[in-house]
Order: structure tokens, then sequence, then C-alpha cells
């Protein structure tokens, strides 16, 4: 464990982690998510920028035909991720971590930290559609519930992360 | 001791318990008759001729569509993917897997609904979920997917845009000629709209 | 009983703030555990930290037992709990990009916006590069289709998959995640890494 930061203990974290989505799956019985919100934003904004592509593309006809006359902001995904900005946020401000910066490991420039956050980011976006889930919903939530999708998912993150680690060691160790 | 420890012998406890005691059974296996008339009330049973269209047209793979008239029927006309239980075979060994499962949702179906509820009526008494019918059978299906009637000029805009689904559903499904099979008389009943939306219902989630 | 929302003991209305108060209780404990960093989340794939297995398997345990227990006194029926439904194909496939995006990128869709929050601007990028993801997924849909939705095996628990209980599939659960809890604290004693 680290001594010196102000972090939580991480079993601690853990179980108010799983109280969190504990209490997410007795009100609206669903479990947390992420990638989600950035669906519904997407598809929000197909839908004022181009109408007609809207209503004719096939995702989103499909995205329509699930989801009868609602917005797709409209959306408990979307209302979560805003609180997940607002509690980062108040959690960052009271510990004093609030600061703007490229946090990069002291061995490679912010630019290339920041080109490999971009490529991260769109295989990670691709995927979490092409998974129905990213890793708070559908492996963390997934295991929850114990369903097959969430561990197979699970098992598919983290054991392709850890596969690939040796390749990108530069980025983060050596 | 460290939190790890602690954490560790308190999670296996738990899982211990957890793993001795037997699983909720409190909930009921079978439908009580007065569940089972709340269901047929709710007509929270039925899927729309234009839901099943939507399911054809999208190959929706968490579907099943069965066919519960006889065989001679079904080889001379049924729907598009659909397969062939007679509903005197419902109770075969054979079809158990297909009809007692949680994986695709059956849709019944015949010429009227008289059979598709009957074939429901007994799957839902054994307890078995996941098995649906489809509002007003084939008959209803030729009568609105297959040539539907144009509503009058004057019709609200909602009512164009139902016949406009149907009219580009049924070319879709059963190409542009419109095949007329032979429709038994229907007795047309008021239909009160289809309320299984409302009723208990697995949330929807997903990331 | 629960869940509330489908008893109608409190309504779709007040289910949209309650997801937002379930939110900042989400991001709270996100940023408190450190999911904020990059750097402590790449950690594990190294061994230099492994604050994420911890409190993912911490967190993931936490409300498995939770809901067994809450089921096993009946005050929420797991038949309507939203299981994931499962797609073999494209979980697997979804699960190695993701993997992928994760070593490359550092964060996860959930702790990148919670890093936003606080100000990382990598962050911030890396939530760029999500929409553009997502973008390309919805757009070049009927390319991936066909994988989308192949292998479709319903909304099978493991337990059931594996014939076990779900009691004993969540002790089992509980003892692969002590041993990890010892394999990460035994990996963060051997690949130390200086202050970051």
């Amino acid at each position: 464990m680290n001594k010196g930061n102000k972090y939580l203990n991480p079993y601690i974290g853990g179980i108010l982690l799983g109280l969190v989505l504990l209490v997410a799956n007795f009100i609206s019985g669903r479990g947390l998510g992420a990638s989600g919100a950035v669906k519904s934003t997407i598809l929000a904004g197909v839908k004022t920028v181009a109408p007609g592509h809207y209503d004719n593309a096939a995702y989103y006809k499909e995205y329509q035909e699930d989801h009868k006359e609602k917005s797709p902001l409209n959306n408990w995904l979307v209302f979560e991720m805003m609180g997940v900005l607002v509690g980062g946020f108040l959690s960052g401000a009271v510990a004093g971590r609030l600061k703007l910066k490229v946090e990069h490991s002291p061995r490679i420039t912010s630019r290339r930290r920041m080109i490999f956050a971009l490529l991260g980011g769109i295989l990670f976006g691709f995927g979490s559609q092409m998974g129905r889930g990213c890793t708070s919903g559908s492996a963390l939530s997934g295991m929850a519930v114990l369903s097959l999708g969430g561990f197979i998912t699970m098992a598919g993150i983290f054991g392709t992360a850890f596969a690939f680690a040796y390749f990108f060691r530069k980025n983060w160790i050596q | 001791m460290n939190t790890r420890i602690i954490i560790s012998i308190v999670f296996v406890g738990l899982g211990l318990i957890i793993a001795a005691v037997p699983q909720n059974v409190t909930l009921p296996y079978k439908l009580t008759a007065e569940e089972m008339l709340v269901e047929s009330n709710n007509r929270v049973q039925f899927y729309s001729p234009e839901e099943i269209a939507e399911i054809i047209i999208q190959k929706n793979p968490e579907f099943q569509l069965i066919d519960v008239r006889s065989q001679d029927e079904y080889e001379k006309f049924s729907l598009p993917n659909s397969i062939n239980i007679p509903l005197t075979d419902i109770l075969a060994d054979e079809y158990r897997d297909l009809l007692h499962q949680d994986i695709k949702r059956n849709i019944f179906f015949s010429n009227g609904t008289v059979n598709a509820m009957k074939a429901w009526m007994i799957t839902r008494q054994l307890g078995w979920e996941n098995n649906y019918v489809m509002e007003g059978g084939l008959n209803y299906w030729a009568e609105v997917i297959m040539n539907p009637i144009p509503p009058a000029s004057t019709s609200p805009n909602e009512e164009i845009a139902k016949y406009e689904f149907r009219k580009a559903a049924g070319e879709a499904i059963h190409g542009n000629t419109s095949i007329k099979i032979k429709a038994s008389t229907t007795i047309e009943i008021a239909r009160p709209p289809i309320k299984r939306k409302n009723t208990k219902q697995r949330v929807q989630g997903g990331c | 009983m629960a869940p509330l929302v489908s008893y109608d003991i409190i309504s779709q209305n007040t289910n949209l703030p309650l997801a937002f108060a379930i939110g900042i209780g989400f991001g709270w404990v996100l940023e408190s555990s450190g999911f904020s960093s990059s750097r402590k989340l790449a950690g594990v794939f190294y061994g230099y930290d492994t604050v994420v297995l911890k409190v993912f398997f911490t967190g993931a345990i936490t409300a498995m037992i939770g809901l067994l227990f809450f089921s096993l006194f009946g005050w929420i029926d797991l038949n309507l709990v939203y299981v994931n439904p499962t797609f073999l194909t494209s979980a697997i496939l979804g699960g190695v990009i993701m993997g992928l995006g994760f070593i490359m990128g550092g964060f996860c869709p959930g702790t990148s916006f919670c890093a936003a929050s606080i100000g990382k601007i990598d962050a911030m990028v890396f939530i760029g590069g999500l929409f553009i993801g997502v973008f390309i997924f919805t757009e070049g849909y009927p390319l991936w289709e066909g994988i989308y939705k192949a292998n479709f095996q319903g909304y099978p628990k493991i337990s059931t998959s594996l014939n076990l209980s779900d009691g004993i599939l969540a002790l089992l659960v509980i003892l692969a995640a002590v041993g990890m809890f010892w394999a990460g604290e035994w990996a963060e004693k051997k690949f130390p890494q200086a202050e970051y």
C-alpha cells in the first residue's frame, strides 16, 4: 500500500463501490455503466445534426425501434455519468487533487501520452459497443449479477491488457 | 492485522454462509389461477403484428416464432423463419428444450388466437417462461400487414404512419405481390391496447 | 420488495434524479480510490500498483454477496434485475478490443470521466477518443452487425452454465478474489515503482 497518499484504502474503496452498485440494483434494477452515456450523446448529436441520417442509417433505426419516442439523452446512464463528473470533482476538491495537467510517465513526452490516450479511447469506445458494455457496465455490473457475458468480457479486457502490457511498457514503466 | 486479511476472512465467511443456505425458493413456481387471470386480462402475453414484423425484418435472434397449427397448414403457408410445433405435440419431449428455456422468447401463432393461447396457457401453467402469443394470429396478420387498408386522407397522422409502416413491412416480408391467403371469417373483437410495457418487467439496462 | 422501479414504488421520473445521485457516489468512490490516475490504473498490468484489482474485485464481490443476501431475505426479486445478455462472439471480441484500449489509453470509460472531472487533460483526450470510437461503431454498423449479433446465448448466469448454485459460485468467486488480492500485494512488493 502506498504510504503518504491521501487515497482511500483500496479495500474500503471497493466495499463502497460495491455498495453503490448494490444501491443501483436495489433502486433501479440495473448496474452501473459509462460507455452507454457516450452512446446516448452520440445518438442525440446525430439526431440534431443529421435527422434524415438518424432515421435511415441501420444502427440508429434499430435503436429507435427499441427505445420508442424517448430522447436519447433522457436516459439513466446519462444522468448517472453527470453524477460521476460531480462526484469525482467533489472528491478531488476535498482531497486537493484538482489540477489541469497531462499525467504521464517521466520517460515519455506528454505528446506521446496524448496520442496513446486518443488511440486507446477510440479502441475502448468501439470495443464497448461491440461488447455491449465497458468495464463498469459489462464486467463489474455483470459480475455482480453473475452474468456469463460479464465474466467473459472481464476476462477479455484484463487478459488482453496483460497480454499486451509488454509491448506498451515504455509508456508506463521503463 | 492488515485490511486484506480482515476483508478476506469476512468475505470468505459470508461466502460460506451463502453457499450453505438453499437458494430463495419463495418465488412461486406455478401461477395461481388469480395470477393467470390478471396476466391474461393485462394482455401481457401478446406481441402485436407490428412488433412481429419488426422482429422478422431485423432477424432479431432473441425471438423464435412458433407455428402451432398442423404440419399441413404450416407447409402451405407460414411466417418466415418460423418453426412448426403442432398444438397436439406441445408436450412432446423433443420440444421441451425449446419451450422451457431462458434464452429466446417464443411467440406462438395460429390462424386465430385460440390455439396459440392454448399453447401459452399450457406452458405458462407449467411455469415455463418466455412464451408469448401473436395478437390476432395469421388472419389478423393477413389483414393488417399483408393487405393493409389505406386510412382516409383525413385520418390523424398517427393512423397514416401506422398504415405506411404496415405496408412497408408487408412488402419487405412477403414481397410486393400481396398474396391473399384464405382468411376464414374472423370475429372482429375490440382490441384493447397491449399493456405489456406497464407490468413488472426486467429493467432495461446495458452500457 | 425491490427493485423499487420495477415494483412502481418510485416512478421513472424519480429514477433519473436518483441515477444522478448514484452517479455522484460512483464518481466519488472512483476518484477517492485513485482511479483518476492512469498511472495507478495501468500499474496493475506491471504489478507496481494493483489498486484496480483490489477495488474492482472487492466491489464486485460486495455487490454480489449483497444481492444474494437481499434475495435470501426476500428483499429483492433477482428475476427482475437486469442480467446482461451473452453474445459469445462479440463479448470476446469486444473484451479484447477494450483490453487493448485499456493498456494504450490507461483509462476505461468510467474512470476517464472521473479523471477529467479533476482536470486530467489526457483523460479528456481519451473521452474524445471514446466518442470517435462509438461513432465509428454506429456509422459502420452494417459492416459488423453479423458479428455483433452472432452466437446469442440468452441471459445466462454463469452459475446456471456451470450447473452450480448461485451461493457456491459466489464462494468460488470470493476465493478467487482473495487469491488475487494476495498475489497483487506480493507483486507490489516485487515490482516497486518510485513515487508517481
